[in-house]
Parts: structure tokens; C-alpha cells; sequence
């Protein structure tokens, strides 16, 4: 039996809104007025003086939640292993870092780390420290009850040995508090227009992954159970709810099918111009909402018919 | 708040004394969607009117204090904010004349998540800008 959705923003979806024609209060006004009740943000983009915020801005995110009834989801940090030009943050340092986001995470009231790491090849492969850093701070993390859960991303898919090394320290270590967040991105099976300063020798190399990577959403069930959050990226939904690159008409129902029922945290990411992401990120709620309920209508329409025929 | 461009209007000025600038600043916002160490900046090429002052030449004020471009990588624990600037300080005697200029950047981010081969990214701008002083 399916659970419902939760509806989520990430304050990325903002990008260059924020701090040029929208402040924080703005933001978290435009998630809860198209009905969102979780905010993710980032913590190097969106908490003041980040990583020591005064008890100032303390006091007014914890006042801007309450007022605009937000729930802190989803914290996103990074681990920048190619710290300096010529040398890489060793696993005690990569362990620090997850532990100064953390304590900060669990202090906003988050309930889930995203940690970025820095990779070694084409394919996202995170740096090797990650795991030896992760794992130091394990502990700290079932203390503090913050899971910590890097995502599947494009060009990565859930196919892969990336994934399967994430799969393997959970089984190793036993833990609860880390899992895997999945991108909606690797979904994406029409491709994007050109990013700003990007060349097509780019997109023919690394950069081929921006054409869609159209990972099969069947392959959700071989994960789902180490899933506790999703970011729903996107990048264009036009009048007609018609969303140019990601099927939400095969997400939705396999996320539906298998039961999910955690966060779906808005991640736009297209055009840039000022205020466009505010009417984006509505249209994909929209979206997705509609097609959540035409799932629900049509188990509840086959489960009356079974008991008609029963 | 300010404004979209990487380039700001506020903050482009000629330095030095009044009578004899010593060159020139210019003021730019993170365009970044993340604040990072400062440390992943490798610097900021300048090209006004068609000069290029290139990075490894310029000086960086960040916070309260001036950097030489080759201080730059150990600054691994200042941070450079969204929505904080910071001013490239360019040499060039005499300064630049009263009146509009067109104002070039190639800001060069090293992101650690992204392939080897795109570090660094070169993040571009480009607008007119203004010297009033």
C-alpha cells in the first residue's frame, strides 16, 4: 500500500534569485504558498556566516520555519577533497568537515546530511577518502540522529559501482544513519539546452550526461530501501505541465508503487532570469501532485472493482 | 541586494591618490551558487576595454584584508559567501579615465565534484561599467 508524497523545496531551486531579488524570508514565502512543508537548503549558500552563524540568525530561521510552518529537511554540505591545488583533504579532515555540518545540520533541525564529495574521474567516482571519513563520524551521526546521504546524481546511475560501494558500507558497517538520495536528474531522457559557457566539444565529452542519462525507473526497487529522500530536479515545465526533459509520468507512478513516501524536494535548475524559478518550481508541484492523485484514483478505482468482483 | 551580474556597478573605482591612481578595483559578487573556501578561487583575469590584466598579476581584498594571487590557495579556511563580494585590485598607473568601460572577467573555479579535467572552470562575465572617481 502507497503512502503520499511529501512535498519539499530546496532553496537551490533560488539560485542567483537569492541575494539579488529575494531574500531568505522571501524564499521559504514561496515554498509555503504552493503548499510545500519541507525546506532543504544548503549550508555554504544559505546559512549567514556559514560555518558559525550569530545567534541572531539563529533566532530568526528558527522563526521563519515556524511562521511560514516549514520543516528543515535535507542540509546539503560539501566535501572539498581538492582543498588546495596540490593537495587533498586526508580522511580526519574530510571527517571534520562532515562534523562541523553535522552539529550545524542537527542545530537548524534538519534530519538529513547531503554530503558533496569531491570525485576523481568522469563517472562522479567520490574520492576514496570518503569512506574513512564517513566513518569516523558515524557515530556522531546515530548520536545526533542525522542520516548522512550522498546522492545519486547524473552522470551516475543506480547501476553502478559508485552505488554499489555506498550499498556496501551500509551492510558492512550495520549503520542506520546513511543511505542514498536520489537525484530525479538521472531520470532525465531528453536532453537539455546548452549551460552557459558550455562548448559542444563539452557535451560530446564529459558533458554528454546533460542529453539524459534515461536511467530506467524500474531500477528504483534494486535501491528504494536505502532511500529516505529524493530531490526532484528539474529544468522545464512549460503552461502545459508538460515537464522538456525529466518523465514524471514513469517517476510518479514507480515511486507510488513502491511505497515511497518521503520528501520530493524541488531542485530546479534551468534558466537563471530573475523570479522565473518561483513559477517553475509551482508548476512542477502541480505536476507531480496531479499525477500522484490519478495514481491514487486508479488504485483505489482497480481496488473497488476487485471487491466488486469479489 | 545585489545586482545579477558578477560585475557590480557600486565599487568599480580607480585607487591611489586622486591625482596620481595607481590603477584600479572592481567589485564581484560569488557567482557561484555555494560559498566556498577561498582556496578553490584561482584567481580573476580582468580585461578592460580590450586590456587583460591577468590573474596571477591582480590582488584580491576579501574580508578586510588584500592577497597577492599566490596566497590564494592556502586561504582554506576563509569563505567567501553568496551574496558577499570581493574587489580585484588592478594596477595600471594613471588608473582608467572618467566614463563607461567594457569590463571583462574570467573567474577561475577549481569545484572539487566536478571531473579532474573541468578544474578549473573558467566562470565568465561581461557588462559596461562606469568610473565616476
Amino acid at each position: 500500500m502507497s503512502g503520499s508524497f511529501k512535498y519539499g523545496v530546496s532553496l537551490y531551486s533560488y539560485t542567483d534569485d537569492i541575494g539579488t531579488v529575494m531574500g531568505l524570508e522571501d524564499a521559504l514565502y514561496h515554498a509555503a504558498d504552493l503548499g510545500a512543508t519541507g525546506i532543504e537548503i544548503l549550508g555554504e549558500a544559505h546559512v549567514d556566516a556559514y560555518p558559525e552563524p550569530s545567534a541572531a540568525w539563529l533566532d530568526r530561521w528558527f522563526a521563519l520555519v515556524d511562521q511560514y510552518g516549514l520543516e528543515p529537511t535535507n542540509f546539503a554540505s560539501w566535501i572539498d577533497t581538492h582543498v588546495q591545488r596540490d593537495r587533498d583533504l586526508t580522511a580526519e579532515e574530510g571527517a571534520a568537515q562532515l562534523t562541523l555540518d553535522l552539529h550545524l545540520a542537527k542545530r537548524l533541525g534538519f534530519r538529513f546530511l547531503r554530503p558533496k564529495f569531491g570525485v576523481i574521474d568522469d563517472e562522479l567516482t567520490p574520492h576514496p577518502i570518503w569512506s574513512g571519513a564517513v566513518e569516523r563520524v558515524l557515530d556522531l551521526a546515530a548520536k545526533l540522529d542525522v542520516m548522512i546521504i550522498p546522492e545519486i546524481h547524473a552522470p551516475t546511475p543506480i547501476r553502478h559501482p559508485v552505488v554499489e560501494g555506498y550499498v556496501d558500507f551500509i551492510q558492512r558497517t550495520g549503520t542506520k544513519h546513511f543511505g542514498l538520495l536520489i537525484d530525479t536528474g538521472i531520470f532525465q531522457d531528453r536532453p537539455l539546452p546548452y549551460w552557459q559557457h558550455e562548448t559542444p566539444e563539452m557535451r560530446e565529452g564529459a558533458m554528454s550526461f546533460l542529453n539524459g542519462i534515461k536511467v530506467p525507473v524500474e531500477h528504483l526497487a534494486e535501491v528504494i530501501d536505502y532511500v529516505p529522500f529524493i530531490q526532484a530536479k528539474f529544468h522545464h515545465i512549460d503552461e502545459q505541465l508538460h515537464d522538456h526533459n525529466i518523465p514524471w509520468e514513469k517517476v510518479v507512478p514507480a515511486l507510488k508503487s513502491l511505497g515511497y513516501s518521503g520528501y520530493l524536494s524541488s531542485e530546479y535548475e534551468g534558466v537563471r532570469d530573475p523570479w522565473v524559478a518561483i513559477e517553475q518550481v509551482r508548476r512542477q508541484h502541480a505536476l507531480i501532485r496531479k499525477l500522484e492523485d490519478e495514481f491514487d484514483q486508479r488504485t483505489s478505482t482497480n481496488s473497488q472493482t476487485e471487491i466488486a468482483n469479489a | 541586494m545585489l545586482e545579477r551580474s558578477h560585475v557590480q556597478s557600486s565599487g568599480f573605482a580607480n585607487v591611489g591618490p586622486s591625482d596620481g591612481p595607481t590603477g584600479f578595483r572592481l567589485r564581484i559578487r560569488q557567482p557561484n551558487y555555494r560559498g566556498t573556501r577561498v582556496s578553490l578561487m584561482q584567481g580573476v583575469d580582468v580585461t578592460v576595454d580590450g586590456e587583460l590584466f591577468p590573474a596571477s598579476g591582480n590582488r584580491y581584498r576579501i574580508g578586510e584584508r588584500d592577497y597577492a594571487h599566490a596566497e590564494l590557495d592556502a586561504l582554506t579556511e576563509l569563505r567567501w559567501s553568496v551574496g558577499e563580494t570581493i574587489d580585484v585590485i588592478v594596477d595600471k598607473p594613471g588608473g582608467l579615465a572618467r566614463g563607461v568601460h567594457l569590463v571583462e572577467t574570467v573567474l577561475y573555479y577549481r569545484h572539487p565534484y566536478f571531473p579532474p579535467q573541468f578544474r578549473p572552470i573558467p566562470v565568465r562575465d561581461s557588462r559596461h561599467a562606469t568610473i565616476v572617481l
